[in-house]
Protein backbone atom coordinates (compact mmCIF):
# COMPACT_ATOMS: atom_id res chain seq x y z
CA UNK A 1 0.00 0.00 0.00
CA UNK A 2 2.74 2.37 1.04
CA UNK A 3 4.84 1.62 -2.04
CA UNK A 4 1.75 2.00 -4.20
CA UNK A 5 1.12 5.49 -2.87
CA UNK A 6 4.79 6.37 -3.32
CA UNK A 7 4.53 5.34 -6.93
CA UNK A 8 1.09 6.60 -7.87
CA UNK A 9 0.86 9.87 -5.99
CA UNK A 10 3.99 11.78 -7.12
CA UNK A 11 3.43 10.53 -10.65
CA UNK A 12 -0.14 11.83 -10.50
CA UNK A 13 1.14 15.30 -9.60
CA UNK A 14 3.83 15.22 -12.27
CA UNK A 15 1.35 13.94 -14.86
CA UNK A 16 -0.88 16.89 -14.06
CA UNK A 17 1.97 19.32 -14.65
CA UNK A 18 3.11 17.54 -17.81
CA UNK A 19 -0.45 17.52 -19.12
CA UNK A 20 -0.86 21.25 -18.51
CA UNK A 21 2.43 22.15 -20.16
CA UNK A 22 2.02 19.79 -23.10
CA UNK A 23 -1.51 20.77 -24.01
CA UNK A 24 -0.83 24.46 -23.55
CA UNK A 25 1.68 24.14 -26.33
CA UNK A 26 -0.10 21.55 -28.45
CA UNK A 27 -3.65 21.70 -29.71
CA UNK A 28 -5.15 18.20 -29.43
CA UNK A 29 -6.78 18.69 -32.78
CA UNK A 30 -3.46 19.22 -34.48
CA UNK A 31 -1.92 16.07 -33.06
CA UNK A 32 -0.65 13.32 -35.30
CA UNK A 33 -0.39 9.73 -34.15
CA UNK A 34 1.58 7.36 -36.38
CA UNK A 35 1.28 9.89 -39.19
CA UNK A 36 -2.50 10.03 -38.90
CA UNK A 37 -4.36 13.00 -37.48
CA UNK A 38 -5.99 12.13 -34.17
CA UNK A 39 -9.72 11.75 -34.65
CA UNK A 40 -10.85 11.71 -31.05
CA UNK A 41 -12.85 14.35 -29.23
CA UNK A 42 -10.57 16.82 -27.47
CA UNK A 43 -11.77 15.59 -24.09
CA UNK A 44 -10.78 12.03 -24.96
CA UNK A 45 -7.38 13.21 -26.16
CA UNK A 46 -6.80 15.18 -22.98
CA UNK A 47 -7.87 12.27 -20.81
CA UNK A 48 -5.85 9.64 -22.63
CA UNK A 49 -2.91 12.01 -22.67
CA UNK A 50 -3.20 12.41 -18.93
CA UNK A 51 -3.21 8.68 -18.33
CA UNK A 52 -0.28 8.20 -20.66
CA UNK A 53 1.69 10.79 -18.69
CA UNK A 54 0.60 9.21 -15.43
CA UNK A 55 1.67 5.76 -16.57
CA UNK A 56 5.02 7.08 -17.72
CA UNK A 57 5.69 8.97 -14.49
CA UNK A 58 4.50 6.00 -12.44
CA UNK A 59 6.98 3.81 -14.30
CA UNK A 60 9.73 6.24 -13.35
CA UNK A 61 8.63 6.25 -9.71
CA UNK A 62 8.47 2.48 -9.68
CA UNK A 63 11.96 2.32 -11.11
CA UNK A 64 13.24 4.62 -8.36
CA UNK A 65 11.54 2.48 -5.72
CA UNK A 66 13.07 -0.62 -7.21
CA UNK A 67 16.58 0.83 -7.30
CA UNK A 68 16.28 2.02 -3.75
CA UNK A 69 15.23 -1.38 -2.57
CA UNK A 70 17.91 -3.36 -4.35
CA UNK A 71 20.63 -1.01 -3.15
CA UNK A 72 19.47 -0.69 0.43
CA UNK A 73 18.34 -4.24 1.17
CA UNK A 74 20.74 -6.27 3.28
CA UNK A 75 22.32 -9.02 1.25
CA UNK A 76 22.29 -12.41 2.80
CA UNK B 1 13.55 -2.68 7.96
CA UNK B 2 17.01 -1.47 7.23
CA UNK B 3 19.39 -1.82 10.15
CA UNK B 4 21.55 1.23 10.66
CA UNK B 5 25.17 0.29 10.31
CA UNK B 6 26.98 0.36 13.66
CA UNK B 7 28.91 3.57 13.96
CA UNK B 8 32.29 3.89 15.58
CA UNK B 9 31.78 5.66 18.85
CA UNK B 10 33.75 8.77 19.42
CA UNK B 11 34.82 9.40 22.97
CA UNK B 12 32.10 10.87 25.08
CA UNK B 13 29.49 10.82 22.34
CA UNK B 14 26.20 9.38 23.41
CA UNK B 15 24.83 6.68 21.21
CA UNK B 16 21.44 7.79 20.09
CA UNK B 17 19.42 4.84 18.92
CA UNK B 18 18.07 5.61 15.49
CA UNK B 19 14.47 4.62 15.33
CA UNK B 20 12.99 4.52 11.89
CA UNK B 21 9.27 4.50 11.71
CA UNK B 22 7.88 3.62 8.36
CA UNK B 23 5.27 5.79 6.79
CA UNK B 24 1.80 4.48 6.17
CA UNK B 25 2.19 2.00 8.92
CA UNK B 26 -1.00 0.48 10.21
CA UNK B 27 -2.87 3.54 11.33
CA UNK B 28 -4.73 3.92 14.51
CA UNK B 29 -8.05 5.35 13.40
CA UNK B 30 -8.53 8.87 14.67
CA UNK B 31 -11.87 9.75 16.17
CA UNK B 32 -11.70 13.48 16.35
CA UNK B 33 -14.09 14.93 18.87
CA UNK B 34 -16.10 17.84 17.59
CA UNK B 35 -15.37 21.22 19.04
CA UNK B 36 -16.96 24.64 19.19
CA UNK B 37 -15.52 28.05 19.85
CA UNK B 38 -14.08 31.10 18.18
CA UNK B 39 -11.72 29.27 15.88
CA UNK B 40 -14.26 26.60 15.03
CA UNK B 41 -16.54 29.43 13.93
CA UNK B 42 -13.79 30.83 11.76
CA UNK B 43 -13.19 27.41 10.27
CA UNK B 44 -16.86 27.01 9.46
CA UNK B 45 -17.00 30.50 8.00
CA UNK B 46 -14.14 29.53 5.71
CA UNK B 47 -15.91 26.30 4.76
CA UNK B 48 -18.96 28.33 3.75
CA UNK B 49 -16.99 30.96 1.88
CA UNK B 50 -14.73 28.61 -0.06
CA UNK B 51 -17.54 26.23 -0.92
CA UNK B 52 -19.98 28.98 -1.86
CA UNK B 53 -17.31 30.13 -4.30
CA UNK B 54 -16.46 26.66 -5.57
CA UNK B 55 -20.01 25.34 -5.97
CA UNK B 56 -21.52 28.67 -6.99
CA UNK B 57 -19.07 30.44 -9.25
CA UNK B 58 -19.46 27.99 -12.11
CA UNK B 59 -23.16 28.93 -12.37
CA UNK B 60 -22.54 32.66 -12.59
CA UNK B 61 -23.25 34.11 -16.04
CA UNK B 62 -21.15 36.85 -17.59
CA UNK B 63 -21.47 38.39 -21.06
CA UNK B 64 -23.88 35.61 -21.96
CA UNK B 65 -21.43 32.84 -21.01
CA UNK B 66 -20.11 31.18 -17.89
CA UNK B 67 -18.13 33.72 -15.86
CA UNK B 68 -15.30 31.35 -14.97
CA UNK B 69 -14.72 28.59 -17.46
CA UNK B 70 -11.56 26.83 -18.49
CA UNK B 71 -12.90 25.68 -21.80
CA UNK B 72 -10.64 22.82 -22.83
CA UNK B 73 -12.42 22.07 -26.08
CA UNK B 74 -12.27 25.66 -27.32
CA UNK B 75 -8.89 26.13 -25.67
CA UNK B 76 -9.89 29.37 -24.05
CA UNK B 77 -9.96 30.36 -20.40
CA UNK B 78 -12.64 32.80 -19.34
CA UNK B 79 -12.27 34.61 -16.06
CA UNK B 80 -14.98 37.23 -15.80
CA UNK B 81 -14.16 39.90 -18.39
CA UNK B 82 -10.85 38.34 -19.38
CA UNK B 83 -10.28 35.74 -22.05
CA UNK B 84 -7.00 33.86 -22.01
CA UNK B 85 -5.66 31.94 -24.98
CA UNK B 86 -2.93 29.32 -25.01
CA UNK B 87 -0.62 32.16 -26.09
CA UNK B 88 -1.22 33.77 -22.70
CA UNK B 89 0.45 30.93 -20.83
CA UNK B 90 2.82 33.56 -19.48
CA UNK B 91 0.06 34.85 -17.22
CA UNK B 92 -0.52 31.35 -15.90
CA UNK B 93 3.13 31.12 -14.97
CA UNK B 94 2.92 34.51 -13.25
CA UNK B 95 -0.18 33.36 -11.38
CA UNK B 96 1.69 30.31 -10.11
CA UNK B 97 4.59 32.47 -8.94
CA UNK B 98 2.18 34.81 -7.17
CA UNK B 99 0.45 31.90 -5.43
CA UNK B 100 3.74 30.41 -4.30
CA UNK B 101 4.98 33.74 -2.95
CA UNK B 102 1.68 34.39 -1.19
CA UNK B 103 1.96 30.98 0.43
CA UNK B 104 5.51 31.79 1.58
CA UNK B 105 4.37 35.09 3.01
CA UNK B 106 1.35 33.68 4.84
CA UNK B 107 3.38 30.79 6.16
CA UNK B 108 6.10 33.06 7.48
CA UNK B 109 3.53 35.26 9.21
CA UNK B 110 1.04 32.77 10.56
CA UNK B 111 2.17 29.23 9.87
CA UNK B 112 -0.18 26.81 8.23
CA UNK B 113 -3.16 29.16 7.97
CA UNK B 114 -3.95 27.74 4.57
CA UNK B 115 -3.94 24.17 5.86
CA UNK B 116 -6.18 24.86 8.81
CA UNK B 117 -8.77 27.01 7.12
CA UNK B 118 -8.77 26.90 3.34
CA UNK B 119 -7.15 23.72 2.05
CA UNK B 120 -9.74 21.59 0.25
CA UNK B 121 -8.47 18.60 2.18
CA UNK B 122 -9.34 20.28 5.49
CA UNK B 123 -12.57 21.78 4.23
CA UNK B 124 -13.99 18.55 2.84
CA UNK B 125 -12.83 16.62 5.88
CA UNK B 126 -14.68 19.16 8.01
CA UNK B 127 -17.84 18.70 5.94
CA UNK B 128 -17.55 14.91 5.93
CA UNK B 129 -16.95 14.81 9.68
CA UNK B 130 -20.05 16.89 10.20
CA UNK B 131 -22.07 14.34 8.22
CA UNK B 132 -20.43 11.57 10.18
CA UNK B 133 -21.42 13.19 13.45
CA UNK B 134 -24.96 13.59 12.16
CA UNK B 135 -25.39 9.86 11.62
CA UNK B 136 -22.98 8.28 14.05
CA UNK B 137 -22.73 10.78 16.86
CA UNK B 138 -19.62 12.29 18.40
CA UNK B 139 -16.32 10.64 19.26
CA UNK B 140 -17.46 8.31 22.04
CA UNK B 141 -20.57 7.17 20.18
CA UNK B 142 -18.55 6.53 17.04
CA UNK B 143 -15.97 4.48 18.87
CA UNK B 144 -18.74 2.44 20.46
CA UNK B 145 -20.48 1.97 17.13
CA UNK B 146 -17.30 0.80 15.44
CA UNK B 147 -16.62 -1.69 18.20
CA UNK B 148 -20.19 -2.96 18.21
CA UNK B 149 -21.20 -6.02 16.17
CA UNK B 150 -22.92 -5.41 12.86
CA UNK B 151 -26.60 -4.81 13.44
CA UNK B 152 -29.36 -3.33 11.32
CA UNK B 153 -28.98 -0.07 13.16
CA UNK B 154 -25.23 0.09 12.54
CA UNK B 155 -25.69 -0.78 8.91
CA UNK B 156 -28.36 1.88 8.48
CA UNK B 157 -26.20 4.55 10.13
CA UNK B 158 -23.10 3.68 8.14
CA UNK B 159 -25.10 3.30 4.95
CA UNK B 160 -26.77 6.69 5.35
CA UNK B 161 -23.42 8.32 6.07
CA UNK B 162 -21.86 6.86 2.95
CA UNK B 163 -24.87 7.74 0.84
CA UNK B 164 -24.58 11.39 1.85
CA UNK B 165 -20.80 11.30 1.40
CA UNK B 166 -21.18 9.88 -2.10
CA UNK B 167 -23.76 12.49 -3.05
CA UNK B 168 -21.44 15.26 -1.84
CA UNK B 169 -18.55 13.61 -3.68
CA UNK B 170 -20.45 13.34 -6.95
CA UNK B 171 -21.72 16.89 -6.70
CA UNK B 172 -18.15 18.03 -6.13
CA UNK B 173 -17.00 16.03 -9.13
CA UNK B 174 -19.78 17.45 -11.25
CA UNK B 175 -18.86 20.98 -10.19
CA UNK B 176 -15.21 20.35 -10.90
CA UNK B 177 -15.90 19.11 -14.42
CA UNK B 178 -18.25 22.08 -14.80
CA UNK B 179 -15.25 24.39 -14.72
CA UNK B 180 -13.81 22.72 -17.79
CA UNK B 181 -16.89 22.20 -19.92
CA UNK B 182 -19.83 24.62 -19.77
CA UNK B 183 -21.77 23.55 -16.70
CA UNK B 184 -25.25 24.25 -18.04
CA UNK B 185 -24.68 21.94 -20.99
CA UNK B 186 -23.18 19.44 -18.62
CA UNK B 187 -26.21 19.64 -16.32
CA UNK B 188 -28.46 19.17 -19.34
CA UNK B 189 -26.62 16.01 -20.38
CA UNK B 190 -26.72 14.66 -16.84
CA UNK B 191 -30.47 15.22 -16.61
CA UNK B 192 -31.10 13.59 -19.97
CA UNK B 193 -28.68 10.71 -19.29
CA UNK B 194 -26.53 11.69 -22.23
CA UNK B 195 -23.30 12.37 -20.47
CA UNK B 196 -20.23 11.57 -22.56
CA UNK B 197 -18.01 8.72 -21.36
CA UNK B 198 -15.13 10.97 -20.35
CA UNK B 199 -17.28 13.48 -18.51
CA UNK B 200 -18.84 10.58 -16.60
CA UNK B 201 -15.44 9.19 -15.87
CA UNK B 202 -14.00 12.44 -14.53
CA UNK B 203 -17.05 13.22 -12.41
CA UNK B 204 -16.79 9.78 -10.83
CA UNK B 205 -13.02 10.01 -10.52
CA UNK B 206 -13.13 13.33 -8.72
CA UNK B 207 -16.12 12.22 -6.66
CA UNK B 208 -14.28 9.08 -5.64
CA UNK B 209 -11.17 11.08 -4.72
CA UNK B 210 -13.27 13.41 -2.57
CA UNK B 211 -14.97 10.50 -0.85
CA UNK B 212 -11.69 8.71 -0.23
CA UNK B 213 -9.68 11.74 0.84
CA UNK B 214 -12.27 13.38 3.09
CA UNK B 215 -13.88 10.18 4.33
CA UNK B 216 -10.93 7.86 4.90
CA UNK B 217 -7.49 9.28 4.20
CA UNK B 218 -8.05 12.53 6.09
CA UNK B 219 -5.00 13.43 8.17
CA UNK B 220 -2.89 10.89 6.29
CA UNK B 221 -3.05 13.07 3.20
CA UNK B 222 -1.54 15.90 5.26
CA UNK B 223 1.00 13.67 6.92
CA UNK B 224 2.22 11.57 4.05
CA UNK B 225 1.14 13.04 0.75
CA UNK B 226 1.30 16.79 1.07
CA UNK B 227 4.65 18.25 0.02
CA UNK B 228 3.85 21.56 1.68
CA UNK B 229 3.66 19.88 5.08
CA UNK B 230 7.15 18.56 4.60
CA UNK B 231 8.92 21.74 3.66
CA UNK B 232 6.97 24.08 5.91
CA UNK B 233 9.90 23.99 8.28
CA UNK B 234 12.06 26.14 6.02
CA UNK B 235 9.35 28.79 5.83
CA UNK B 236 8.97 29.08 9.57
CA UNK B 237 11.11 31.27 11.76
CA UNK B 238 10.99 32.05 15.49
CA UNK B 239 8.51 34.88 14.85
CA UNK B 240 6.00 32.78 12.96
CA UNK B 241 2.61 32.53 14.62
CA UNK B 242 1.89 28.92 15.46
CA UNK B 243 -0.43 27.00 17.71
CA UNK B 244 1.55 26.48 20.89
CA UNK B 245 1.11 25.05 24.32
CA UNK B 246 2.49 27.24 27.07
CA UNK B 247 4.52 24.59 28.85
CA UNK B 248 5.85 27.02 31.40
CA UNK B 249 2.33 27.79 32.54
CA UNK B 250 0.89 24.31 32.08
CA UNK B 251 3.53 22.08 33.61
CA UNK B 252 3.67 20.08 35.73
CA UNK B 253 0.34 18.87 34.46
CA UNK B 254 -2.01 16.76 36.49
CA UNK B 255 -5.58 16.14 37.56
CA UNK B 256 -6.94 18.12 40.45
CA UNK B 257 -10.19 19.03 42.14
CA UNK B 258 -11.73 22.19 40.77
CA UNK B 259 -11.51 24.06 44.05
CA UNK B 260 -8.00 22.94 44.89
CA UNK B 261 -5.23 25.51 44.95
CA UNK B 262 -3.09 23.80 42.35
CA UNK B 263 -0.31 26.35 42.52
CA UNK B 264 0.20 25.55 46.19
CA UNK B 265 0.31 21.87 45.27
CA UNK B 266 3.05 22.68 42.77
CA UNK B 267 0.95 21.98 39.72
CA UNK B 268 0.66 23.94 36.50
CA UNK B 269 -2.54 24.94 34.72
CA UNK B 270 -2.90 21.85 32.53
CA UNK B 271 -5.42 19.49 34.10
CA UNK B 272 -4.27 16.70 31.81
CA UNK B 273 -7.79 16.08 30.59
CA UNK B 274 -6.53 15.07 27.14
CA UNK B 275 -9.30 16.92 25.36
CA UNK B 276 -6.80 18.80 23.19
CA UNK B 277 -5.60 15.42 21.91
CA UNK B 278 -9.13 14.13 21.37
CA UNK B 279 -10.16 17.04 19.16
CA UNK B 280 -7.01 17.01 17.07
CA UNK B 281 -7.80 15.84 13.55
CA UNK B 282 -4.24 14.61 13.08
CA UNK B 283 -4.20 12.88 16.43
CA UNK B 284 -1.17 14.58 17.94
CA UNK B 285 -0.54 16.02 21.37
CA UNK B 286 0.26 19.70 20.97
CA UNK B 287 1.80 19.64 24.46
CA UNK B 288 4.78 17.87 22.92
CA UNK B 289 5.68 21.03 21.04
CA UNK B 290 5.40 21.93 17.39
CA UNK B 291 5.14 18.86 15.21
CA UNK B 292 5.06 18.71 11.47
CA UNK B 293 1.71 16.91 11.58
CA UNK B 294 0.01 19.95 13.12
CA UNK B 295 -2.13 21.58 10.44
CA UNK B 296 -2.74 24.65 12.57
CA UNK B 297 -6.48 24.14 12.72
CA UNK B 298 -6.70 25.56 16.28
CA UNK B 299 -9.25 22.97 17.37
CA UNK B 300 -7.09 22.36 20.43
CA UNK B 301 -7.17 26.09 21.28
CA UNK B 302 -10.96 26.11 21.38
CA UNK B 303 -11.02 22.88 23.34
CA UNK B 304 -8.52 23.95 25.94
CA UNK B 305 -10.14 27.37 26.32
CA UNK B 306 -13.37 25.63 27.30
CA UNK B 307 -11.51 23.58 29.88
CA UNK B 308 -9.85 26.72 31.23
CA UNK B 309 -13.25 28.42 31.47
CA UNK B 310 -14.60 25.48 33.43
CA UNK B 311 -11.67 25.59 35.79
CA UNK B 312 -11.93 29.38 36.02
CA UNK B 313 -8.33 29.72 34.84
CA UNK B 314 -7.38 32.35 32.26
CA UNK B 315 -7.74 31.22 28.66
CA UNK B 316 -4.87 30.69 26.30
CA UNK B 317 -2.92 27.79 27.77
CA UNK B 318 -2.89 26.68 24.16
CA UNK B 319 -2.85 29.72 21.90
CA UNK B 320 -1.45 31.31 18.80
CA UNK B 321 1.98 32.51 19.70
CA UNK B 322 5.53 32.50 18.42
CA UNK B 323 8.66 30.78 19.58
CA UNK B 324 10.20 34.12 20.52
CA UNK B 325 7.09 35.29 22.31
CA UNK B 326 6.95 32.18 24.46
CA UNK B 327 10.60 32.39 25.36
CA UNK B 328 10.57 36.11 26.12
CA UNK B 329 7.01 36.28 27.47
CA UNK B 330 5.91 38.81 24.92
CA UNK B 331 2.41 40.19 24.86
CA UNK B 332 0.17 40.49 21.86
CA UNK B 333 1.55 43.88 20.82
CA UNK B 334 5.10 42.65 20.60
CA UNK B 335 4.05 39.59 18.62
CA UNK B 336 2.22 41.80 16.16
CA UNK B 337 5.17 44.17 15.94
CA UNK B 338 7.36 41.25 14.91
CA UNK B 339 5.19 40.44 11.95
CA UNK B 340 7.11 43.14 10.14
CA UNK B 341 10.57 41.68 9.87
CA UNK B 342 13.05 41.36 7.02
CA UNK B 343 11.72 38.05 5.77
CA UNK B 344 8.09 39.13 5.52
CA UNK B 345 9.03 42.54 4.16
CA UNK B 346 11.08 40.98 1.38
CA UNK B 347 8.35 38.47 0.51
CA UNK B 348 5.78 41.26 0.64
CA UNK B 349 7.82 43.58 -1.57
CA UNK B 350 8.47 40.93 -4.22
CA UNK B 351 4.85 39.85 -4.13
CA UNK B 352 3.48 43.37 -4.56
CA UNK B 353 5.92 44.10 -7.37
CA UNK B 354 4.89 41.00 -9.31
CA UNK B 355 1.18 41.58 -8.71
CA UNK B 356 1.51 45.19 -9.85
CA UNK B 357 3.47 44.19 -12.95
CA UNK B 358 0.97 41.46 -13.85
CA UNK B 359 -1.99 43.81 -13.33
CA UNK B 360 -0.36 46.46 -15.48
CA UNK B 361 0.40 43.87 -18.14
CA UNK B 362 -3.21 42.72 -18.13
CA UNK B 363 -4.55 46.26 -18.27
CA UNK B 364 -2.33 47.16 -21.19
CA UNK B 365 -2.89 43.89 -22.99
CA UNK B 366 -3.97 44.44 -26.58
CA UNK B 367 -7.24 42.61 -27.23
CA UNK B 368 -5.75 41.59 -30.56
CA UNK B 369 -3.05 39.20 -31.63
CA UNK B 370 -1.70 38.61 -35.11
CA UNK B 371 0.44 35.76 -36.38
CA UNK B 372 1.97 36.05 -39.82
CA UNK B 373 2.79 32.85 -41.66
CA UNK B 374 4.41 32.91 -45.10
CA UNK B 375 2.68 30.79 -47.70
CA UNK B 376 5.28 28.11 -48.22
CA UNK B 377 4.04 26.84 -51.58
CA UNK B 378 4.64 30.04 -53.52
CA UNK B 379 7.69 32.02 -52.53
CA UNK B 380 7.43 34.95 -54.88
CA UNK B 381 5.73 35.23 -58.23
CA UNK B 382 5.38 37.74 -60.97
CA UNK B 383 1.87 39.04 -61.63
CA UNK B 384 0.28 41.43 -64.13
CA UNK B 385 1.96 44.79 -64.57
CA UNK B 386 5.39 43.30 -63.80
CA UNK B 387 4.72 43.41 -60.05
CA UNK B 388 6.09 40.81 -57.60
CA UNK B 389 3.63 39.13 -55.27
CA UNK B 390 4.13 37.28 -51.98
CA UNK B 391 1.30 35.51 -50.21
CA UNK B 392 0.87 35.37 -46.42
CA UNK B 393 -1.57 33.86 -44.04
CA UNK B 394 -2.58 36.17 -41.24
CA UNK B 395 -4.10 34.65 -38.13
CA UNK B 396 -6.10 37.45 -36.56
CA UNK B 397 -7.17 36.73 -33.01
CA UNK B 398 -9.84 38.99 -31.64
CA UNK B 399 -9.61 38.71 -27.87
CA UNK B 400 -12.48 41.12 -27.29
CA UNK B 401 -15.90 39.71 -26.58
CA UNK B 402 -17.50 41.75 -29.37
CA UNK B 403 -17.25 41.32 -33.13
CA UNK B 404 -14.63 43.61 -34.61
CA UNK B 405 -13.57 44.77 -38.02
CA UNK B 406 -9.88 45.18 -38.66
CA UNK B 407 -8.10 47.19 -41.33
CA UNK B 408 -4.93 45.63 -42.73
CA UNK B 409 -2.03 47.63 -44.07
CA UNK B 410 1.55 46.88 -44.98
CA UNK B 411 4.68 49.07 -44.79
CA UNK B 412 8.39 48.69 -45.23
CA UNK B 413 9.01 48.86 -49.00
CA UNK B 414 8.32 51.79 -51.35
CA UNK B 415 4.97 51.34 -53.06
CA UNK B 416 4.12 48.15 -51.21
CA UNK B 417 0.40 47.41 -51.01
CA UNK B 418 -2.14 44.74 -50.31
CA UNK B 419 -3.86 43.38 -53.40
CA UNK B 420 -6.47 41.34 -51.52
CA UNK B 421 -9.25 42.17 -49.07
CA UNK B 422 -8.10 44.81 -46.59
CA UNK B 423 -10.96 44.67 -44.13
CA UNK B 424 -11.42 41.57 -42.03
CA UNK B 425 -14.33 40.87 -39.75
CA UNK B 426 -13.66 38.65 -36.76
CA UNK B 427 -16.29 37.18 -34.44
CA UNK B 428 -16.09 37.75 -30.66
CA UNK B 429 -13.17 35.93 -29.02
CA UNK B 430 -12.40 34.12 -32.23
CA UNK B 431 -9.61 33.61 -34.71
CA UNK B 432 -9.88 34.40 -38.39
CA UNK B 433 -7.31 33.30 -40.92
CA UNK B 434 -6.96 35.41 -44.05
CA UNK B 435 -4.79 35.00 -47.10
CA UNK B 436 -3.11 38.28 -47.89
CA UNK B 437 -1.47 39.02 -51.23
CA UNK B 438 1.20 41.70 -51.08
CA UNK B 439 2.58 43.34 -54.22
CA UNK B 440 5.49 45.58 -54.95
CA UNK B 441 7.53 46.85 -57.93
CA UNK B 442 10.39 44.42 -58.66
CA UNK B 443 13.01 47.13 -58.07
CA UNK B 444 11.55 48.34 -54.78
CA UNK B 445 14.10 46.46 -52.68
CA UNK B 446 17.17 44.28 -52.79
CA UNK B 447 17.07 40.72 -54.09
CA UNK B 448 16.18 38.17 -51.49
CA UNK B 449 14.44 38.88 -48.20
CA UNK B 450 13.20 42.39 -47.33
CA UNK B 451 11.67 43.22 -43.97
CA UNK B 452 8.09 44.47 -44.07
CA UNK B 453 5.47 45.07 -41.39
CA UNK B 454 1.82 44.22 -41.28
CA UNK B 455 -0.29 46.69 -39.41
CA UNK B 456 -3.67 45.59 -38.12
CA UNK B 457 -5.95 48.18 -36.57
CA UNK B 458 -9.46 47.77 -35.21
CA UNK B 459 -11.90 50.00 -37.03
CA UNK B 460 -13.52 52.47 -34.56
CA UNK B 461 -11.01 51.38 -31.91
CA UNK B 462 -7.82 53.08 -32.99
CA UNK B 463 -5.98 52.10 -29.84
CA UNK B 464 -6.30 48.43 -30.71
CA UNK B 465 -3.34 48.10 -33.00
CA UNK B 466 -0.72 45.47 -33.68
CA UNK B 467 2.39 45.58 -35.86
CA UNK B 468 3.89 42.29 -36.93
CA UNK B 469 7.14 41.74 -38.73
CA UNK B 470 7.38 39.63 -41.90
CA UNK B 471 9.74 39.28 -44.82
CA UNK B 472 9.09 39.87 -48.48
CA UNK B 473 11.05 37.88 -51.05
CA UNK B 474 12.19 39.54 -54.27
CA UNK B 475 13.56 37.32 -57.04
S1 LIG C 1 -7.05 20.62 26.88
FE1 LIG C 1 -5.74 22.02 28.01
S2 LIG C 1 -5.94 21.32 30.12
FE2 LIG C 1 -6.69 19.63 28.86
S3 LIG C 1 -4.89 18.36 28.55
FE3 LIG C 1 -4.96 19.77 26.83
S4 LIG C 1 -3.64 21.49 27.48
FE4 LIG C 1 -4.13 20.30 29.33
S1 LIG D 1 -2.34 20.20 17.40
FE1 LIG D 1 -4.09 21.58 17.54
S2 LIG D 1 -3.84 23.00 15.85
FE2 LIG D 1 -2.48 21.27 15.46
S3 LIG D 1 -3.69 19.92 14.16
FE3 LIG D 1 -4.00 19.23 16.28
S4 LIG D 1 -5.84 20.35 16.95
FE4 LIG D 1 -5.14 21.33 15.09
Amino acid sequence: MQKLIWILWPSFVMAGIAEAVFFTLVDPQELYLFGEPVHMTPLATYSIGFFAFWALCAASSAFSCFLQRSAGAPRV
Amino acid sequence: MVQPAPRPESAGAKVIPIKETSLYEAQRKIYARSVSGTFANWRWAMVWITQAIFYGLCWLPWNGRQAVLFDLVERKFYIFGLVFWPQDVFYLAVLLIISALALFLFTAVAGRLFCGYACPQTVYTEIFMWVEKLFEGDRAARMKLDAAPLTGNKLARKGAKHAVWIVIGLWTGFTFVGYFTPIKTLAGSVLSWQLGPWETFWICFYGFATWGNAGFMREQVCKYMCPYARFQGVMFDPDTLIVTYDAERGEPRGARAKKADHKAAGKGDCVDCGICVQVCPTGIDIRNGLQYECIGCSACIDACDQVMDKMAYPRGLIRYSTEHALAERWGRGQILAHILRPRTLVYGAILSAIVAAAAAGLALRQPLKVDVIRDRTTLAREVEGGLVENVYRLQIMNLAEAPRRFALAVTGLPGVRIASEQIVEVAPAATQAVAVRVRVEPDAGKRGSNPIHFEVRAINHDEVFVREKASFLLP
